[in-house]
């Protein structure tokens, strides 16, 4: 544990301690509440460790424009991990303050409890850690007494809403079964509303009242969190509801194309260039240097030289800080950065404009209504006159823009003309002086980022195997290592990633050797050249040898070994293009029996081939995994787990050497 | 078990107000070879390193001045700008932050942004908050400083330490501490001091210690608790109550007074007196007495070990407070240090021999005497001799089997209370047999390569209470995933298991048993015409066990254990044996190993005993341990050469 994990722990200590300490008031639950006691539930397994009994939000806008949020939610506990339910947390800052929060246990038996609004604790996460280092974002806490299985729990919240955000969604799902959920929007005259549906099919709401809707939904399934699932937001049943002022107000936000004049205006001039940027500017880039040196230069400058710290209040966390505020600082967030370098790549005659995006790829798709369920700001530079895509991978044709190079100032693990997994076929808005409207982002050809293993080994009479391995990461593999290198306390911990690598493979090893090449250069390819000597690497069998060609590196994986049948599609971190080749000496006075069959697999979405072949007195075995296509439907998971399991049987076969017959 | 009370770490008193104070108007002066070193030899390529650190601490008046200096040296070091206090806004005040970035240059920029006050926990009554600034315009080869004064501005002193072994690796640090005159103060260096670092000192009242070229602390799988790792000293105000200065004398004088406080609280004669005609018959043995008394004490409701509950499910329950054991036995409920001491009075209640002992447990710190702190004796148990054989005994804790103690109480430190202090003992430690993994498999290979049939798991000993330990507060499903999961955990992957039994999870039985439908698809694996399958079925869970080949600390395992596998694997028709792998073994003495193969006819039978029979082993027979577990993992890797009938003693 670090010292700052520590200092972390003591402060949930702290937290959940003081949540303990609540005193709570013996007070009759609402009626809402109590009209729940012994309803039917939806079909659950024992597995399910909550049912949400009942939920309702209610969105009245006041004649002032001012928007109010009460929200009411109730769950019948049924397993004591359901004990995570009695723990509410409403998250508010500055501008969405909570004015009322209200908390009820219907034990199974006895009174019933009520936790107040003054027994709520407020708390923010400590520590600065990956450079956040402050925002007003925090959450209020209320635990709630007795919440074992049994107990009926629920709580009331009623919030103001931000300013800025006309808008407001419903969630109707959650990791539990959901009996029956209400919302209810109540509007002024003049105001008007659109409900958009994600993810579920519209409701038609019922009108309650002047300016009153209610939609009611009930017996909604639970999604179950499994590894490699698409995003909350691309599965989850929302309705969006954007609110509509009378005319002369705010505009509301309707349309990507409302999103983006919107986000526009929040940059204002905040993208204009200082007489320190433009100094810089020069000393970068001197008179005559081509464009392309240029932005090499200027995009280097931003991802190394200005430091990611994240410093967000009120609307801080969708507005950048001036261009000439983050250079004289030398520090910013995503849309600092970005900002920032838009307005150093103006300065050398380059345009570029804001992607909005989500770096979880799926949580906005071309086909979702507009909202602002982003959480990343990059830049799409304008290929200037003379340069081409075929400098670049991460580029795409827009009809009216031209070629985009896409390029994210904040990842200084990718270098200009690359883009991480995450990002690619990604869904993003770009913001164009005229508006915005919504993208896809290219994918990229695996060999952009992949690992090539090479292996010159021979094997020994008793079995001990030797020799190099050169290990050649491009892309998301090569900024992983990157990464993984950069807290490193010492030498003896810079060579851990590889001892590990090598024992997933290899049962009794030394490495004798090991360096690290261009750690520091993500442009160009990182790499892992090391010595190796395993000893007891081939088994005897009598007077057989038994070795494994494939030496080292595991392509299978336990991802679709799970209990229960995959429920949701698989998303793969970005497209990869794998290979090891290993080529082995044979020992003295063996030769060849049998080698292991080649296998070949390509199932659209992934392909897998192997060989392993007796070349004169070696064995040469090589490899390839490609992943083609980033997310796979469910109904290919069984396919894919198929696919693994090939895999797992490849990487454990073995070649059978021979005595050579005198 | 103990809980009690954590004001002995306390003491409080009434001192004068606070003066202001403000910090020295100089920085200390920066060398050159400060401003131009580019890496520090003693750590290569670390993100940056603590140039200088200075904390002085004056109990007097509740003051602390911290100052640091941080050279960076990559560009990930820059985060070290990134700077956030932490405190308690109740009792404590951030004062005086200054700082500044010294450009590779030489140039200097102050500090003079926003310092934002964010809240970390708030409610109740309590209030952490923290100071985030962040110091801009830092490149690699900057030199970051920054220094407070931390206030205590309430009438309390709290024991402190010095943490030498840092997150960075330090190249000088001083430190000091200005004690509060009226109680007298000891401290220690548990785990020693950094190579060259001279013993603190005492100067004109304050202690002082001045070190250098500290490594940064790393985390190292199996270590001790990592506080006792860390170089540090520590600092302890004598209990107002006992201020003896020597060890032996100060221990004399906490022992009566603790078994006076024992006494009084097990001095329920007659009620205990009745108890035990209720729960032993006349003719019983000593031994026989004393396991049912054991047994009906565990049935106590021990509310150690419930739910946690929020203060007004305890006011609910109306839970009277416990003034003795005649209390505990009467209600039915107490906490496991209650508990414990109901046995002690029922024992000699029976006319048993028994003695209490409070005992200082391994899990978080080791135990010093020279400490001279009765906060260490944590937990309690009761020792009882029968017939010269000594029994300790802690049935406060919960699911602990007779004659067991919890892994934390075994091979500690503790007193034996007597009237007049006591005396020093050790419990024991149990042998790698008491507890014991034990797996009897008896499963079919299919002609497709899949294993399937039985598998049953013995979990005895210190493994068994952990495992009801882990899962006290669980229901039927989550039990029975958990005891799939330690399968899944044992075979590599893709296999297919259910538990079929219900295993006796409420009880402090010796054991606990598991049986499973188990199905291991591929278990073989093609070679040409042959099939292969490892020597050994269960031993994926050592697989990653010490991968690296340099070790810093002792290993640490917390209770001596063994796992015994024997598994019988029936073969199909149509193919037979062409070859078994040679017997193996290993013993390092603290740690054994032995795998055979062997056949009968069809069947294989794949027998495995691993033993782990030390807690610590140190640091310089890492190779040995690690060449160990490699030898482990490479036996249990050998071959099973299976062939058509025809092709078999052809291998």
């Amino acid at each position: 544990m670090t010292l700052r994990e520590a200092a972390t722990l003591r402060l949930l200590c702290t937290l959940g301690a003081v949540l303990l300490a609540g005193a709570v008031q013996a007070a009759d639950a609402p009626a809402w509440m109590h009209a729940l006691v012994g309803v039917s539930v939806p079909p659950h397994d024992d597995k399910t460790n909550a049912i949400q009994l009942y939920s309702e939000v209610q969105l009245t806008v006041q004649p002032n424009g001012k928007i109010v949020r009460l929200e009411r939610y109730a769950y019948l506990i049924l397993r004591p991990d359901g004990e995570s339910w009695g723990i509410v947390r409403q998250d508010f800052d500055d501008q969405s303050r909570i004015t009322d929060m209200h908390a009820w246990c219907i034990p199974a038996s006895g009174k019933d409890y009520m936790v107040k609004d003054r027994d709520a604790v407020e708390a923010a996460l400590p520590g600065v850690e990956n450079g956040f280092l402050m925002t007003d974002m925090r959450s209020r806490l209320i635990r709630i007494p007795e919440t074992i299985p049994g107990s009926i729990i629920g709580y009331e919240v009623v919030q103001e809403q931000r300013p800025y955000l006309e808008d407001a969604d419903w969630r109707l799902q959650e990791s539990v079964p959901v009996r029956e959920t209400h919302y209810t929007l109540q509007l002024p005259p003049g105001w008007d509303y659109k409900a958009i549906w994600i993810n579920h099919p519209e409701i038609a709401p019922a009108a309650s009242g002047p300016g009153r809707w209610t939609w009611v939904a009930s017996n909604l399934p639970a999604i179950r969190i499994e590894s490699n699932m698409p995003p909350w937001q691309g599965i989850a049943a929302r309705m969006v509801v954007a609110l509509i002022p009378p005319k002369g107000a705010t505009p509301a936000l309707l349309s990507w194309n409302d999103i983006g004049v919107w986000h526009r205006g929040l940059v204002g001039d905040r993208d204009a260039a200082s007489a320190e940027i433009r100094q810089q500017v020069s000393s970068l880039v001197p008179a005559g240097t081509s464009n392309l040196a240029a932005m090499h230069a200027l995009t280097a400058f931003v991802q190394k030289e200005i430091r990611y710290v994240a410093i967000e209040l009120g609307i801080g966390g969708w507005q950048p800080h001036p261009a000439a505020e983050t250079f004289k600082h030398r520090y910013g967030d995503c849309k600092d950065k970005a900002t920032l370098l838009r307005a150093m790549l103006h300065e050398v005659g380059v345009s570029s404009y804001f992607v909005i995006i989500n770096t979880v790829r799926g949580s906005v798709t071309m086909d979702t209504p507009p909202n602002l369920g982003f959480n990343h700001v990059i830049l799409a530079i304008h290929l200037p006159p003379g340069m081409t895509a075929a400098e670049f991978k991460a580029t795409v044709l827009h009809p009216k823009l031209g070629t985009l190079l896409f390029f994210d100032p904040t990842d200084d693990l990718t270098p200009l003309g690359g883009l991480s997994g995450g990002l690619q076929t990604n869904t993003a808005l770009l913001v164009t002086p005229d508006g915005g409207e919504l993208i896809t982002l290219p994918q990229l050809a695996g060999d952009t980022s992949s690992q090539k293993r090479t292996g010159t080994l021979a094997l020994d009479d008793k079995g001990t195997l030797s020799g190099e391995v050169r290990e050649v990461s491009v892309g998301d593999p090569a900024a992983l290592q990157r990464y993984s290198l950069r807290n490193v306390a010492g030498d003896a911990d810079r060579i851990k990633p590889v001892e590990e690598r090598v024992a997933d493979s290899l049962t009794d090893f030394r490495i004798l050797k090991a360096s690290v090449v261009n750690l520091a250069a993500p442009d160009l390819p990182f790499e892992w050249h090391y010595t190796l000597e395993a000893e007891h690497y081939a088994k005897f069998a009598g007077d057989l040898m038994l070795v494994r060609p494939r030496v080292l590196g595991s392509e299978s994986s336990g991802l679709l070994e799970t209990r229960e049948p995959r429920e949701n599609p698989i998303e793969f971190a970005g497209p990869r293009l794998d290979s090891d080749s290993f080529d082995i000496a044979l020992p003295a006075g063996y030769e060849v029996d049998e080698l292991p069959p080649p296998v070949d697999v390509d199932i659209k979405f992934a392909a897998y081939h192997s060989s392993t072949r007796a070349t004169g007195r070696s064995l040469h075995f090589s490899r390839t995994l490609e992943i083609k296509q980033l997310s796979v439907p469910v109904s290919k998971a069984g396919e894919l787990k198929e696919f693994y399991r090939t895999i797992w049987d490849d990487e454990r076969r073995t070649a059978v050497l021979r005595p050579i017959a005198h | 078990m103990s809980a009690r009370v954590a004001g002995r770490a306390l003491v409080a008193w009434f001192a004068a107000a606070f003066g202001a104070q403000c910090l020295a108007a100089d920085w200390e002066p920066i060398t050159p070879e400060e401003l131009h070193m580019t890496s520090e030899p003693a750590a290569p390529k670390v993100p940056a390193v603590y140039l200088y650190r200075q904390v002085d601490r004056d109990d007097t008046d509740g003051r602390e001045s911290v100052y640091v200096r941080i050279k960076i040296l990559t560009e990930e070091g820059r985060k070290y700008a990134d700077v956030e206090i932490e405190y308690n806004k109740n009792n404590e005040t951030i004062r005086s932050i200054q700082a500044r970035a010294i450009k590779p240059d030489g140039s200097i920029v102050d500090f003079k942004g926003e310092i934002y006050d964010k809240t970390l926990v708030k409610g109740r009554g309590v209030r952490y908050v923290a100071k985030t600034f962040t110091i801009p315009d830092v490149q690699v080869g900057s030199i970051l400083e920054y220094r407070y004064w931390r206030e205590t501005d309430v009438n309390v002193i709290y024991n402190s330490n010095w943490i030498l072994s840092a997150d960075l690796y330090t190249k000088h640090a001083k430190f000091s501490l200005t004690p509060y005159k009226e109680f007298s103060i000891q401290w220690s260096w548990p785990y020693g001091l950094p190579t060259g670092t001279g013993n603190p000192v005492q100067k004109h009242g304050d202690i002082e210690l001045e070190t250098h070229d500290v490594p940064a602390f790393v985390a190292e799988d199996y270590m001790p608790p990592e506080n006792l790792l860390k170089y540090r000293v520590e600092f302890v105000y004598q209990d107002p109550y006992n201020d003896e200065k020597d060890t032996a004398a100060y221990w004399k004088q906490f022992g009566k007074r603790r078994f006076r406080d024992i006494n009084d609280f097990a001095n329920s004669r007659r009620a205990m007196e009745e108890a035990v005609t209720q729960i032993v018959a006349p003719g019983d043995t000593p031994e026989t007495k004393l396991r049912k008394i054991y047994g009906r004490v565990q049935q106590i409701r021990n509310v150690s070990f419930e739910r946690q509950k929020t203060e007004e499910e305890e006011k609910r329950e109306h839970l009277r407070s416990i003034s003795d054991v005649g209390d505990v036995w009467k209600r039915g409920y107490g906490t496991g240090e209650q508990i414990t001491w109901l046995m002690l009075a029922l024992a000699r209640a029976a006319g048993l021999q028994a003695d209490p002992i409070e005992v200082a447990t391994r899990d978080v710190y080791f135990f010093s005497k020279e400490l001279r702190n009765g906060n260490q004796l944590n937990t309690n148990v009761v020792l009882v001799n029968l017939d010269g054989k000594d029994i300790y005994l802690d049935p406060g804790a919960a699911y602990t089997p007779f004659g067991v103690l919890p892994w934390s109480e075994t091979a500690v430190q503790g007193l034996r209370f007597n009237k007049d202090g006591g005396e020093w003992v050790t419990t024991p430690l149990p042998s790698p047999a008491d507890s014991r993994v034990a797996c009897d498999g008896k499963l079919q290979l299919s002609t497709q390569g899949t294993l399937e049939g039985k598998l049953s798991i013995t979990f005895s000993g210190l493994e068994a209470l952990n495992l009801r330990l882990e899962e006290r507060h669980e229901d039927a499903a989550d039990r029975k995933l958990y005891l799939e999961q330690e399968v899944e955990a044992l075979v590599p992957m893709g296999i297919e298991v259910h538990l079929t039994n219900t295993p006796d999870w409420d009880s402090s039985a010796p054991t606990l048993v598991a049986e499973y439908d188990l199905k291991v698809p591929g278990w073989t694996v093609g070679a040409g015409h042959r099939l292969l399958a490892p020597a050994a079925l269960l031993g994926a869970s050592d697989i990653h066990i010490f991968d690296h080949p340099d070790r810093l600390y002792p290993i640490y395992f917390h209770f001596p254990h063994e796992q015994d596998d024997y598994i019988k694997v029936s073969l199909p028709k149509g193919l037979s044996i062409g070859s078994l792998p040679k017997p193996e073994s290993a013993d390092l003495k603290v740690l054994t190993y032995e795998r055979t193969v062997s056949s009968d006819g069809n069947e294989l039978l794949l027998k495995r005993h691993l033993t782990v029979g030390s807690v610590i082993v140190q640091a310089k027979y890492y190779d040995q341990v690690r060449k160990f577990f490699q030898t482990v993992r490479t036996s249990d890797e050998q071959q099973i050469v299976l062939a058509p009938a025809a092709a078999a003693g052809k291998n």
